[in-house]
């Protein structure tokens, strides 16, 4: 077979294989008597085809499976052995590939010779089907338990794949999987004799029969067996630790402590133990002792892998992560770039997590920015970068311009990333990083890059008022020289957003009439519409007279849409109410909500002969919140990728436990929104939000004439610790007349079927309120949510507003009864009729004034609050003694009001001594109200607090006030 | 002198140059197949076996002469596919449970398809009439009229009422086989 090693380098190939020429030969297949060698040359040729991407129809695959299977019993091993080989990869293709079954499994018998027995039984069960496994099963049990390690592997391998297709079938096997798990290798015992003759049969048996590979192998499927039982893997893990120190492990108790003997089982071992510990270290101390002492191995591999788990824990205090850092130190002064590389990376991770106590390394580090492996140096800069202090910023930022000419654009994205944060961590550095950012805008470069680079100026322009100007003339710069359209447009959006404000806007545009004379036609109109934005903005009147004659010349453009642009522009600049409503609006539709709304619209036939969309159902968010908005999802997102990609394990578990909380939120289309609505807690998703609750009790008969739904609480309260038995989390809704508490309950015991499940309220009448309906859970199958809901009728209703709009509050005790059944984890049947009564005490629920407010976006906060007006204004003041910054005060506040914070107000800028905020909501849904929270601190008095409410009702305003008082 | 020039050359040739030959059985299902191979192969008779799920190949050496058997499963999902390991065999030999009544008519008539095969002519047949020590076993004469024999005449066929348990007429068997090594090629 030289020519398969020729064409390693795939750059030439030598072999021009035709696919009919190939079949064509297949006939030699049939000749009697067989010729071994042409058969194994023109199966090897078959299988390069394969490889190479050729793909075979059904027909011709069937033909050449049933030629192939003439060649079966031959004497010649590698002729076998090719067969196998072949037949794997049309077991998919060919029709009636069972057809081998018998003779395979008579290959696979332990009378045959051991050589092929391994190929022979990942064939089978490649080709077998489920119904066809009850009578492999013997055969395969007795392979998973053999002495030889390739029979062995094959068998766990095969039985591996197998699993997804016939769990329970498989899941009876554990007990020889688990015997194969702790076995000593080449214990020879009374079966010795197999692998000595094992070795015996020539050169091919370089798969040493010793191999402790099968305990990697057995490991992967026992832990596939018993994943998602927690205790289980627990055991498996301990199953290790007992007397994992000593060299001299006890052979054949199963229970006994095992030695782990292969370093790549050690590795699974690591990763089983992070996942039993589910991140946390606190609740896990012993498994945290293991891990500690496992860095310790001496493989470069397991004590990695150790360090990597311990880093991504979370709750780790400094003095937990120290082993794992000196571990670190050690390893990336390793000679072995892949060793260094995998530290580097994992220190690059913590960083983002523990800057301080990756500092340590610093010096290390530093020593890396050289290395000959660019990612190395990549993965030190990012994470100097991430650890370094103002002091050290210029020095990195030379030591990144020394060879960002020598990295790949992958990496370019990386240190532009990092220097992106460095930029918001140290405002004062800006001249520095601005320099730099710049530098490389002029330097050749992919889109990513650039796209990058763009986006921390921007980042800049707003976070960094002080650079503002010197970023923008930057950005000018770049867009007369820039080939990505895609940036222009966007650079010009934002020199259209915050040049007027500047001190000479007449710079930025010279710069952007540049673009409309020489730019393509997309360019041009985002050039028209920055132009509008100062026409309309720039205080200057000859400014503005020559804008008009700048926006007049667009008129001749060859482009509709340009000259369309700057029709409407010289419109808009004559009109002061136009240009009020189009070009200085400070609001934007929330984009998830219209996105669903026009959704519904579209798929509703009846809709569109209801008439138009009605865009006013639409909520508004201000710019700046909704940008915020935006860059936080991106933000968390890059962490994340950043996370997953070296660390699959945490993230994967992260991943399972949104999507569990997402689920419980909202049972009914949880999975397609729990991304966005978890991103986007905020106020955008809340009318969302709603108005799935509104549908869901809708369709409850029980609840059908309680009327609209005025307004559900805004998060869904936990009313159990998040690892428990059941997780129960609890949402508000509020009705005219009527109270409904919703209850997401989970049952998290796979053994476990709970019928007929509600909760039991008490309390309801210090609230004044009174029972009328429970709806109960009739099924609660393991981790599959459902819905129970209590309804009261509010008892101080009298027909009036007042009275509706009355603010209720209260504390309930709460109970989840229900019958508890046995069943079979796997198929979710109950073991028999017998359940028993059961209870568990859940945490109080609270109705309080937050339940009633719907955090929304109003408008602007200064115009709202005119808007509203003082009919029913109250103002009170303040002595908040019990605080001692600003920041807590008003987060305590903003706490209580369950109200939406307004444009940034939510942060106190730091060293302030006073600070203004302005809440927005719609309580019971329906009235605005607004609240103008000032704050000042003197070191004397401590936190002042000025409370304004304004609200249509004057009820509210009172209720408000009260609640604070 | 001659003559004893060509024996001692048929002699040496049988030395060297072992004639090989390919046999296929099918039947229905449970009518013995691989217990006759089994049978064949080492003189070993075994009441418990599994259906055969394809196929099974087993090589005998009888003498001079090395058979290849393919023993094909008789299931129905498995006939379909008897054909392509009949071709170009020297013989097929099929097997029928002569004490098994409710199947002749599904045997006759899964014989007839067989035979009616364009690819398959002139190859010679062996029917064999397995488990004649049961007490409903049909004789030789009965089982010819129940599988219509006496209708095939573009080939050459024999028909044996043997037992495998009892090993009856497996002799008489081998002899027919080995007779027909390489004949037809």
């Amino acid at each position: 077979m030289s020519w398969q090693k020729k064409d390693a380098d795939a750059s030439e190939l030598p072999l021009h294989l035709d696919k009919s020429m190939v079949l064509q030969e297949a006939r030699i297949f049939n000749a009697t008597p067989i010729m071994p060698r042409k058969c194994r040359i023109l199966l090897a040729k078959i299988i390069y085809l394969l490889y190479q991407g050729e793909t075979l129809g059904t027909s011709e695959a069937t033909e050449l499976f049933f030629s192939i299977t003439k060649l079966f019993q031959n004497k010649d091993m590698s002729l076998r052995q090719m067969v196998y080989l072949v037949i794997k990869e049309l077991s998919t293709i060919s029709e009636d590939v069972i057809m081998v079954t018998s003779s395979l499994m008579k290959d696979m018998q332990p009378t045959s010779d051991v050589i092929y027995r391994g190929g022979a039984i990942r064939a089978l069960c490649k080709i077998t089907d489920v119904s066809m496994l009850p009578g492999l099963e013997r055969f395969l049990k007795a392979a998973l338990v053999e002495r030889n390690a390739a029979i062995a592997s094959s068998a766990l391998m095969s039985t591996f794949h197998l699993f997804w297709q016939a769990k329970d079938l498989v899941r009876r096997w554990s007990n020889e999987v688990q015997e194969t798990l702790h076995r000593k290798p080449g214990s020879g015992g009374y079966f010795g004799g197999s692998s000595s003759s094992a070795s015996g049969t020539g050169v091919n048996s370089t798969v040493s029969v010793n191999s402790t590979m099968v305990q990697y192998h057995a490991m992967g499927l026992l832990y596939a067996m018993r994943e998602h039982d927690r205790m289980a893997v627990l055991k498996l893990v301990q199953g290790f630790t007992s007397n994992s120190g000593g060299s001299r492990g006890f052979f054949g108790g199963g229970s006994g402590g095992g030695v782990i003997r292969n370093n790549l089982a050690h590795c699974l071992l690591i990763r089983y133990a992070c996942r039993v510990m589910d991140g946390d270290v606190q609740s896990n101390r012993d498994l945290y002792d293991l891990l500690e002492g496992w860095i310790r191995h001496r493989s470069d591999m397991v004590s990695l892998e150790a360090v990597r788990a311990l880093c991504g824990l979370t709750n780790l205090s400094d003095k937990d992560l120290a082993p794992a850092i000196t571990a670190l130190q050690l390893f990336i002064a390793s000679p072995k770039p892949t060793v260094r590389f995998a530290a580097m990376r994992t220190l690059n991770q913590v960083a983002t997590t523990h800057p301080h106590a990756v500092s340590v390394c610093n010096a290390d580090i530093e020593g890396l920015i050289g290395d000959s492996n660019r990612s190395v140096a990549t993965f030190a800069i990012t994470t100097l970068l991430k650890t370094g202090n103002a002091e050290s910023v210029d020095r990195l930022i030379k030591q990144i311009s020394g060879f960002m000419g020598d990295i790949t654009s992958e990496f370019k994205v990386i240190v532009m990333e990092a220097v992106r944060a460095l930029a918001l961590k140290f405002p004062n550095k800006h001249v520095t990083i601005l320099t730099f950012l710049s530098n490389v805008l002029r330097d050749e470069g992919s889109y990513e890059t650039k796209k990058v680079v763009v986006d921390a100026m921007f980042d800049m322009v707003r976070e960094i008022p002080q650079c503002k100007e010197t970023a923008l003339s930057h950005l000018c710069e770049f867009i007369e020289d820039c080939e990505y359209h895609k940036l222009s447009v966007r650079i010009l959006h934002l020199l259209g957003d915050e040049g007027p404000q500047t001190t000479s806007p007449s710079i930025y545009i010279r710069h952007i009439y540049n673009r409309v004379i020489l730019e393509k036609s997309v360019v041009r109109a985002a050039a028209v519409n920055s132009l509008t934005k100062f026409a309309v903005n720039v205080q200057d009147s000859a400014l503005q007279s020559s804008l008009r004659i700048l926006l007049r010349r667009c008129l001749e453009d060859r482009d509709d849409e340009v000259r369309d642009r700057a029709m409407w522009a010289l419109r808009v600049c004559d009109h002061q109410e136009a240009s009020d409503k189009y070009v200085k609006d400070t609001s934007c539709y929330d984009w998830d909500a219209l996105e669903v709304k026009l959704y519904q619209y579209c798929s509703d036939p009846l809709a569109a002969q209801e008439g138009a969309f009605n865009i006013t159902l639409v909520p508004r968010l201000s710019k700046a919140f909704a940008a915020s908005m935006h860059n936080k999802p991106s933000g968390a997102l890059a962490d994340e990728m950043d996370a997953s990609a070296s660390l699959p394990l945490s993230h994967g578990s992260g991943a399972k436990t949104a999507g569990r909380s997402a689920g419980a939120g909202d049972s009914g289309s949880a999975a397609a929104k729990g991304a966005s609505q978890t991103g986007a807690a905020g106020s955008s998703s809340v009318v969302q939000r709603q108005e799935e609750f509104a549908q869901q009790l809708k369709r409850i008969p029980e609840f059908g004439q309680f009327g609209p739904l005025l307004v559900s609480s805004a998060q869904a309260t936990p009313l159990t610790e998040a690892e428990t038995e059941y997780v129960v989390q609890c949402t508000k809704h509020l009705f005219r007349e009527h109270v409904v508490f919703q209850f997401d309950c989970t049952n998290t015991i796979p053994d476990q079927l709970l019928e007929n499940a509600f909760v039991v309220m008490t309390g309801a009448e210090e609230a004044e309120l009174e029972e009328v309906a429970t709806v109960p859970v009739a099924q609660l199958v393991c981790d599959q949510p459902a819905t129970t809901y209590v309804a009261f009728r509010k008892l101080q209703v009298d027909g009036t507003d007042e009275s509706a709009l009355q603010v209720l509050t209260g504390t309930f005790t709460t109970t989840l009864k229900f019958i508890v059944k046995d069943c079979d984890p796997t198929t979710g049947e109950p073991d028999g009729d017998d359940g028993f009564e059961d209870e568990y005490v859940l945490e109080d629920v609270e109705l309080s004034l937050s339940d009633w407010m719907q955090p929304v976006y109003l408008g602007e906060p200064t115009k709202v609050w005119a808007e509203v007006g003082t009919p029913n204004e109250r103002i009170e003041t303040f002595a908040l003694s019990a605080f001692d910054s600003l920041q807590d005060a008003l987060d305590s506040v903003c706490d209580i009001m369950g109200m939406l914070v307004c444009d940034g107000g939510a942060k106190v800028p730091e060293n302030a001594v006073s600070h203004t905020a302005f809440l927005m909501a719609l309580y019971a849904g329906q009235i605005k109200t607004v609240v103008r929270v000032r704050l000042t601190i003197a070191p004397q008095t401590g936190v002042m607090m000025e409370l304004g409410v304004r609200s249509q009702n004057a009820l509210v305003s009172d209720t408000v006030m009260e609640v604070v008082a | 002198m001659s003559s004893v020039l060509k024996s001692l050359l048929n002699w040496l040739r049988s030395l060297f140059f072992k004639e090989e030959m390919e046999l296929t059985l099918v039947g229905l299902q449970n009518s013995g197949k691989t217990t006759l191979v089994n049978v064949i192969a080492s003189g070993q008779f075994n009441e418990d076996m599994i259906p055969t799920v394809g196929f099974n190949m087993r090589k005998v050496t009888k003498g001079r002469v090395t058979m290849k058997l393919w023993d094909i499963g008789g299931q129905p999902r498995f006939r379909s596919m008897w054909e392509r390991y009949c071709r170009g065999v020297d013989a097929i030999v099929f097997v029928i449970d002569s004490a098994d009544h409710a199947k002749f008519n599904d045997a006759r008539v899964e014989l007839q398809k067989l035979l009616e095969k364009p690819q398959l002519a002139n190859i010679p047949l062996l029917i064999l009439g397995n488990k004649n020590d049961l007490p409903e076993a049909l004789t030789i004469d009965q089982l010819i009229d129940e599988i219509n024999l006496h209708h095939i005449n573009n080939r050459e066929v024999c028909c044996y009422s043997i037992s495998a348990k009892n090993q009856v007429n497996i002799d008489k068997t081998l002899e027919w086989l080995i007779k027909h090594a390489g004949s037809e090629k």
